[in-house]
């Protein structure tokens, strides 16, 4: 699919010596195309391989370090926009592999058509700086369909213990697939977020922080004054209250607390509200409970065992039951009110 | 490139033979090869049936078929050294079925290991013998921390098995991951049992069955299979047994061999149990990163335990609904670890490890299952507690052996009281014959009789003899007993 390009840049060099020599290898390395038998027929078992974790790192200046990215997206629309700013990101792309995982029905198959005409684009005519290390797509059947719903339909209240079990399981399916032994660093970016800025994978990472996401908006024209506005879009990330705690308690074991309704008045701390006109991007604020729309991970916090609970943790689900498993493990969460991502507009 | 002159002799046989099979232009031909346009009709006939099958395949997978790491083979022939970086899975094909083989399904068997190079060789014989076609699974090993040369056996048995002279022999990717937590406690029997180090201890375990899992699961997986490298004997169709059942978590029971002088055979893992409403009202007491861990006096759970509802001679397929499982040998379906259960590194309901891993199986609704009556059997490594409980266990024996002694005394006495008289009459009847044969020669009749009733005279004698040399034996054999 990709011959090798003249060019004989560092960049793809690195490519090259990255390379496996077996479809086997881990997903995250691009790999060469070989016949698995020889020419007498024989199968030519795959290598041993070595992987050193101990020389595994995550720092402020990723870059630098070489240190790897996995981008991993739960895809059940493809938009444009996402793809452009993907390609727009300014992190080295060859130290990127960009994971999917997209359900099995009619709207899954199309997103898979678009998604696979634009990578053939970039992966394979596109110039080499653009190309990522590899891609992964990722089919699977998820119990109740993951299907885009309308928005109204997406929020209510019953729909969402069901609906974000099955995301919680499809973000799952495609981190322990794909994660493999050389990734230093997770970004958890939707499908629908549209703009971000082009260094957000560095500035994220510079905080150090082994949870930290970004706050997320979305982009409007105001119906009265008809100029366009922004307004907060994820309420998944907060700060503990008292009487969230309260409510908690009072709960059935599989009972699930959730933000943004009115029936369930939890007077959490909302990163969405704490944005300040010109503040601080790098202002930090501790978190308990995370949204998924932009979120860089420590890949080592994944790999102690912090998943996305498909199932009521501590009352609390998927991001937010993720937030919760990594403080059980050891792992702290950070939000970053002012540094704004932002999400499609339906 | 065809030589143009055929001054060579051997050239010219070869060219003579061809022209039997090709057709030449300067030689007349019978009919014997078809019209150009009917060959041509062919030709067309056979495109079509070739486009046909192509559009029937873009029917069935569309589009996915030129990705799938399966068409590699076709697709690649002569483009070696070309870089392939997209890769598509469904996952749908990777559910696990009860007869994996079939779907060439692939496993990936996963060993975390410590300061366990004494182990290895044994390990790798029970990979040899495994009867699941060996390309079909693929190995991960964690070392982890250790001091010995693990690591370079490994390799080394690792490199050896690849390159094994029988084509079905190789496994599939071999990864070998080496990542150190820093653990403090130690590995050995004594240590890795104590009550104290047991939450801290199964926590560290926890989180590197984790990274190793984590790094290596794949896209392509449809079972994992966890096996620890202190397996002594187990069968070697384990893989294809356990996945019969169709479960989504199912474990063998795990017992040890004893020296027969101090029993024979001992439950070795007590982690697969079933729930009980004691060990949940315990539970509640707890505090959030407590940890219960079973088989110590501090918490007594009255779980009914897999490994003691072991019956040899029970039916081997029959299943158990359990909680906790242990982690000697866990066959689980990948899309278990796939839907993010995993080891928790922390108290989850009270659990941590593999315990915990089966709490968390069955919070997601997967079946969990134990076979109490399918054995496999650790290595036996006696322990400082082991050898007091065998100490206290000897003396039981010596005193059950003495007793026993006692026994077998009493009923040899009786058993002589009321003795078979079969070998006497025997011994008598060729005494007789001896005698009567004596006194042929002898030629008198009347000292016969006399000479028959002397004989029972003889008889203690003989019998006090026989029997102190079977007394004898069993002191000599006794003593050996102790002697061990």
């Amino acid at each position: 699919m990709l011959s090798p390009s003249h060019s004989d840049s560092a960049a793809s060099r690195l490519r090259r010596v990255n390379a496996a020599s077996n479809p086997l290898s881990p997903p995250t390395s691009p790999f060469r195309k070989q016949n698995e038998r020889t020419a007498n027929g024989k199968r030519i078992p795959p290598p041993v391989v070595h992987y050193y974790m101990n020389n595994l790192t995550s720092t402020r200046d990723p870059v630098a370090h070489r240190e790897t990215v996995l981008i991993l997206t739960p895809l059940a629309r493809f938009y444009q926009e996402y793809w452009d700013n993907l390609l727009a990101l300014s992190y080295p792309h060859e130290l990127i592999t960009v994971g999917f995982i997209i359900p099995k029905n009619r709207e899954g198959n199309a997103a898979t058509a678009a998604l696979q005409e634009q990578i053939t684009k970039t992966q394979k005519y596109g110039p080499e700086k653009n190309r990522f290390a590899s891609i992964i797509i990722e089919r699977q059947d998820f119990d109740p369909p993951l299907a885009s719903q309308t928005e109204a339909e997406r929020h209510k209240m019953e729909n969402q213990k069901v609906r974000r079990a099955a995301m919680a399981k499809a973000r799952n399916s495609l981190l322990f697939t794909t994660l493999g032994p050389a990734i230093s660093w997770v970004l958890w970016l939707d499908s629908d977020i549209v703009e971000t800025p082009p260094t957000l994978i560095q500035d994220l990472a510079s905080h150090e922080k082994p949870i930290i996401v970004a706050n997320c908006f979305q982009r409007f024209t105001d119906p009265k004054t008809k100029l366009p506005a922004e307004r907060p879009y994820d309420f998944n990330s907060w700060q503990d209250s008292e009487k969230a705690q309260e409510l908690a308690a009072a709960m059935q074991p599989d009972e699930i607390l959730l933000e943004g309704y009115h029936e369930m008045a939890t007077y959490r701390v909302l990163m969405a509200h704490m944005a300040e006109v010109n503040g601080d991007p790098k202002f930090e604020i501790p978190l308990d409970g995370v949204g998924g729309t932009a979120l860089l991970v420590k890949a080592d916090v994944h790999r102690d065992g912090a998943m996305f609970p498909p199932f009521a943790f501590y009352h609390l689900i998927e991001t937010e039951g993720f937030a919760k498993m990594a403080k059980r493990l050891g792992w702290a969460a950070t939000g970053l009110p002012n540094y704004k991502v932002y999400h499609y507009n339906e | 490139m065809l030589p143009r002159h055929h001054g060579n002799g051997y050239l010219g046989a070869r060219e003579k033979e061809k022209t039997l099979y090709s057709i030449s232009p300067h030689k007349f031909q019978p009919r014997s090869t078809p019209s150009s346009l009917r060959r041509r009709r062919q030709l067309f006939f056979r495109l079509g049936i070739g486009l046909a099958g192509i559009l029937f395949l873009w029917f069935v997978w569309p589009g996915a078929s030129l990705f799938s790491i399966f068409s590699i083979g076709f697709l690649s022939s002569g483009e070696d050294f070309q870089l392939e970086t997209v890769r598509y899975y469904d996952l749908s094909n990777v559910q696990g079925s009860p007869r994996g083989w079939e779907r060439e399904e692939r496993i990936l068997l996963c060993a975390p290991l410590r300061d366990a190079e004494p182990h290895l060789p044994m390990f790798f014989s029970h990979l040899h013998n495994f009867t699941y076609p060996h390309h079909l699974i693929d190995l991960a090993f964690l070392v982890s921390d250790s001091k010995d040369q693990t690591l370079e056996l490994l390799s080394k048995l690792s490199e050896e098995l690849q390159a094994h002279e029988d084509p079905n022999m190789p496994f599939g990717e071999i990864s070998i991951i080496e990542k150190d937590f820093g653990q403090k406690v130690n590995q050995d029997v004594e240590s890795r049992h104590g009550f104290a180090a047991q939450a801290s201890r199964r926590k560290l375990m926890a989180q590197a069955r984790n990274w190793l899992l984590s790094a290596a699961l794949r896209p392509y997986h449809s079972w994992v299979y966890w096996r620890d490298v202190d397996v002594e004997t187990a069968p070697f169709t384990i893989l294809e047994d356990l996945m019969r059942h169709n479960k989504d978590v199912i474990v063998p029971n795990v017992w040890r061999p004893l020296p027969d002088w101090l029993g024979g055979e001992q439950p070795y893992d007590l982690n697969s149990w079933q729930e009980s409403e004691t060990a949940l009202a315990l539970a509640d007491t707890l505090d959030e990163d407590a940890v219960i861990v079973e088989g110590y006096a501090e918490y007594a759970t009255w779980r009914p335990h897999l490994a003691y509802l072991r019956d040899p001679y029970g039916d081997p397929d029959m299943e158990m609904d359990i909680d906790g499982v242990g982690g000697v040998s866990i066959l689980a379906k990948a899309k278990v670890f796939r839907a993010g259960v995993h080891f928790p590194a922390f108290s989850f309901q009270k659990h941590a490890e593999t315990e915990g891993f089966g709490k968390m199986a069955k919070r997601l609704d997967f079946s969990v299952v134990g076979l109490p009556h399918y054995t496999i059997w650790h290595l036996y490594e006696p322990s400082v507690d082991d050898i007091r409980h065998m100490e206290e266990m000897e003396q039981e024996r010596q005193a059950r052996e003495k007793e026993e002694l006692e026994r077998v005394e009493r009923a040899k006495k009786i058993k002589d009281q009321f003795a078979d008289p079969n070998p006497q009459w025997e011994k008598d009847k060729a005494d007789i014959q001896n005698q009567a044969m004596k006194e042929k020669k002898g030629k008198e009749q009347g000292q016969t009789a006399l000479a028959e009733d002397e004989e029972p005279v003889a008889k203690p004698v003989v019998k006090g003899s026989s029997e102190g040399k079977t007394g004898a034996k069993v002191e000599a054999k006794a003593a050996k007993a102790k002697a061990q």
